[in-house]
């Protein structure tokens, strides 16, 4: 049976370039000790933490070891989930399930991501740690130089990006100066939210298209930074969620589906397959999964809010589609018309998302949280105007094949 | 329980140093023979949860390439950085919610792809230990070692005769890496020091491997009509403290995890409601630790349930009738491998090692330094 839970508590940490005044532990520390207090509980009533980042971006491999006692996890039930892009998504998941098995009654979930710590351009990126498996795996399976060329030349994140972008504005009839949009909606919701770290005030999608083109379609001020940050939710069943919180964010729907990666099996790979990877099949069948499982039969009717994993505009706009707010090819049209702005019909992204802030394991789960913030109406200054009664959180990462996706309500299920 | 789930089917890999595949082709294999075990096709899965760490398999995001190979492609998938046992407890958590009846539960180490020891070394806290450099994986395991031989007078022929016991039974597995039928203790004693007392006999072998589990909720299992599920009756999970904060001869957590999954299980006492431990010991002297830990001796006296036969392929209480980790480690799969190895038992279907009579049967799986984290499991037959 899947138990009612929700979320109760939500703690985050201000996100900065470097965050000097704390250790990775500490950082975590403090996004768990904000939730807890939020809930208004202690680390005495959580049965289990479920905890991640991104491994080899802190230079500690496994560091929940070593920082779980900052953290909590002495004595205690502790799970670690890693799967790149959407860690924090999969972390607050996990946390969901660990409650609604009802094998624990109260769980935390935290993620953090300590960029500044690992001081390499290509540790932080993670494209040395990608380059390099390339090689590996393209030396194993007998690539020829040219192929090899071409997958290595993919890059990490951006570099999948750009191509997916390219994809969707030939399918959509998107333009660059959409995306300048969605960047400067990113960085003026961003100003409103006291934890983001790209904050902008009244920023204009002119001021954005000022600054130069690194790998078309993208502009210097499309991309997302690169954050120091932490946060953690607070998830308890039923009971203990209607005792201690007057409004929880209820867990109403998730799924996790993987998609084929969209590196090694593109057409650079002598032809055995094309990909497109704007096509985004593992966010259609998880956005299917966890709409079906909490009830809702229309989303682009039901849901009042999104918050998409976006650190390149144009993700917004595929991931809002592929998530059924929009019909195919059509999210740039609505978003022209602030349809997704903080007043929209559609809010996406009012926290300034990922664009505006970008600690890498913590990003996902962020997404969560800020939809609960919503629901339970704490946002504060970019808390949306409407009334919020279904959200749903979205992370993707991998080579864009996995998708986290989560539906919060206002009421059980 | 709320709802029970049941192992439906199992795989794994021969392990051993070099496996001469890539790392999706082991997998691959391991994954596609536990399918045909349960009789299902990779369509009846609900779930995927994968066991691996981004260190040990040297790429970051490792499971990108490896979703395709353990049938994940467009299903609910998620990769734990745990041992295999607790990516078990997650994909059961998962099924207990009934958002899917099937799960298939991965974890693989290629542990001649980075040297798990140099792995070890990075898990230590970056500000201090691991600056001054000292510790390691095996050295602080020789601290609790000596702590636990001085305490209980423990001797380090006590130490060998565990080694001595799980390189034998390993023998029999076709599946192991280090396989020393005849060794003996003095030989155990001969080979090369480490840090004192451990010596190269004593420490895990490291393997390329993988293992497969594949379970189901129990509505699912009579659906199938699966002649031999094995239930999952109980099962805990702990975390101790850092390496210098925590009492290293007790190992607490285990105690605390073994209570949990005992209580879920209705076992008052392990000594005699088991029939078999397959437990996760990287060096001789934790078997005796978690031995104790589990109950099955007081403080200090596991050493007797060696000397005495007790743990042995024929005594009272089988512990790693298989070899235990000390035959073949393939780190994040070794708890896993335990699960299976119990499965086997319990079905009897573990060949020249199988103990007859097998009901109920413990698992054991530990990550970190020094086992700082464990999970326990206990299997059941119908």
């Amino acid at each position: 049976m899947f138990r009612n839970c929700a979320i109760i508590g939500c703690g985050q940490t201000k996100h900065t370039s470097r965050r000097r005044d704390v250790s990775v532990a500490e950082l975590a520390q403090q996004a768990v000790q904000a939730a807890l207090d939020d809930a208004g509980i202690t680390m005495k009533d959580v049965g289990c933490v479920v905890s991640g980042n991104m491994q080899g971006f802190g230079g500690v491999a496994q560091p929940e070891q070593w920082l779980g006692d900052w953290i909590g996890c002495p004595g205690k039930p502790a799970i670690r989930i890693a799967t790149g892009g959407t860690t924090g998504g999969s972390v607050g998941q996990g946390a969901c399930y660990t409650v609604a098995s009802g094998m624990y009654d109260v769980s935390i979930g935290v993620a953090w991501e300590k960029h500044s710590d690992s001081k390499e351009a290509g540790a932080t990126t993670g494209l040395m740690h990608v380059g390099m498996g390339n090689l590996f795996h393209a030396l194993t399976y007998g690539l020829s130089l040219r192929n090899l060329i071409a997958t290595s030349a993919v890059g990490a994140a951006a570099g999948v990006a750009v191509y997916q972008a390219m994809f969707y504005m030939h399918r959509s009839g998107c333009k660059q100066e959409h995306l300048d949009m969605v960047a400067a909606k990113a960085r003026r919701n961003a100003a409103k939210n006291q934890y983001a770290h790209l904050q902008w005030p009244n920023c204009r999608p002119e001021d954005i298209a000022k600054t130069e083109t690194i790998a078309w379609p993208f502009r210097y001020g499309h991309v997302c930074p690169a954050s120091d940050g932490a946060s953690c939710i607070v998830v308890a069943e039923e009971k203990t969620a209607k005792r201690l919180c007057k409004q929880p964010a209820w867990f109403l729907g998730l799924a996790s589906y993987s998609d084929e990666e969209n590196q090694l099996q593109s057409e650079n790979f002598g032809g055995v397959g094309v990909i497109d990877p704007s096509e985004q099949m593992g966010c259609r069948v998880s956005a299917k999964k966890a709409y079906a499982m909490a009830g809702i039969t229309d989303p682009q009717k039901e849901i009042d809010l999104a918050e998409i994993y976006q650190p390149f505009p144009s993700q917004e706009l595929i991931f809002s589609e592929r998530l059924g707010l929009f019909d195919d090819g059509t999210a740039w049209r609505h978003m022209e018309k602030g349809e997704t702005d903080i007043n929209g019909r559609l809010p996406i992204s009012v926290s300034g998302g990922v664009n505006a802030t970008n600690a890498i394991g913590s990003s996902a789960l962020q997404r969560i949280l800020e939809a609960a913030l919503q629901i339970q109406g704490k946002a504060g200054e970019h808390q949306v105007p409407k009334k919020v009664r279904k959200a749903v959180a979205h992370g993707w990462g991998g080579v864009t094949n996995y998708i986290t996706c989560t539906v919060l309500g206002d009421s059980p299920r | 329980m709320e709802k029970r789930i049941a192992i439906i089917g199992y795989a794994q890999s021969r392990h051993q140093y070099d496996v001469q595949k890539t790392r999706e082709d082991l997998v691959f294999d391991v994954a596609k023979e536990a399918l045909a075990n349960a009789g299902i096709l990779r369509e009846e899965l609900g779930t995927v949860v994968t066991a691996s760490t981004d260190f040990l398999d040297g790429r970051t995001i490792s499971n990108v390439f490896l979703s395709m190979a353990v049938g994940a492609f467009l299903k609910d998938e998620s990769k734990v950085e745990e041992d295999g046992a607790a990516a078990l407890q997650y994909a059961m958590m998962k099924l207990m919610t009934g958002t899917y009846d099937v799960a298939l539960v991965e974890a693989h180490t290629v542990g001649w792809q980075f040297n798990p020891h140099q792995v070890a070394a990075y898990t230590l806290d970056p500000l201090v230990d691991r600056q001054i450099g000292l510790l390691n994986d095996i050295a602080a395991s020789a601290i609790q070692a000596n702590m636990y031989m001085n305490k209980y007078g423990v001797s380090v022929e006590d130490l060998a005769a565990v080694s001595v016991k799980n390189l034998g039974n390993a023998a029999n597995n076709e599946f192991a890496a280090r396989r020393l039928p005849d060794v003996s203790v003095g030989e155990v004693l001969k080979s090369k020091l480490y840090y004192e007392p451990l010596r190269e006999l004593m420490i895990s072998q490291t393997a390329d491997g993988c293992a497969v589990v594949i379970i189901a909720s129990e509505d699912k299992v009579r659906k199938l009509g699966v002649e031999c599920p094995v239930w999952i009756e109980g099962v805990g999970c702990c975390q101790e403290a850092y390496l210098r904060d925590r009492d290293l001869v007790s190992l607490s957590g285990l105690k605390s995890a073994a209570q949990s999954a005992y209580q879920m299980a209705g076992i008052t006492n392990p000594f005699t409601d088991l029939d078999l431990a397959e437990v996760t010991e990287r060096f001789a002297h934790e078997e005796l630790l978690i031995c104790e830990a589990l109950g099955l001796a007081r403080e200090g006296r596991a050493k007797e349930l060696v000397n005495n036969g007790v743990t042995a392929l024929g005594g009272d209480l089988p512990v790693n009738a298989s070899g235990g980790a000390l035959a073949a480690d393939p780190i994040c799969a070794t708890g896993l491998v335990r699960v299976v190895e119990c499965v086997r038992q319990i079905r009897g279907e573990a060949g020249t090692h199988q103990v007859p009579g097998v009901k109920r049967a413990l698992a054991h799986g530990q990550f970190g330094l020094c086992a700082q984290k464990n999970t326990v499991l206990i299997l059941g037959g119908e």
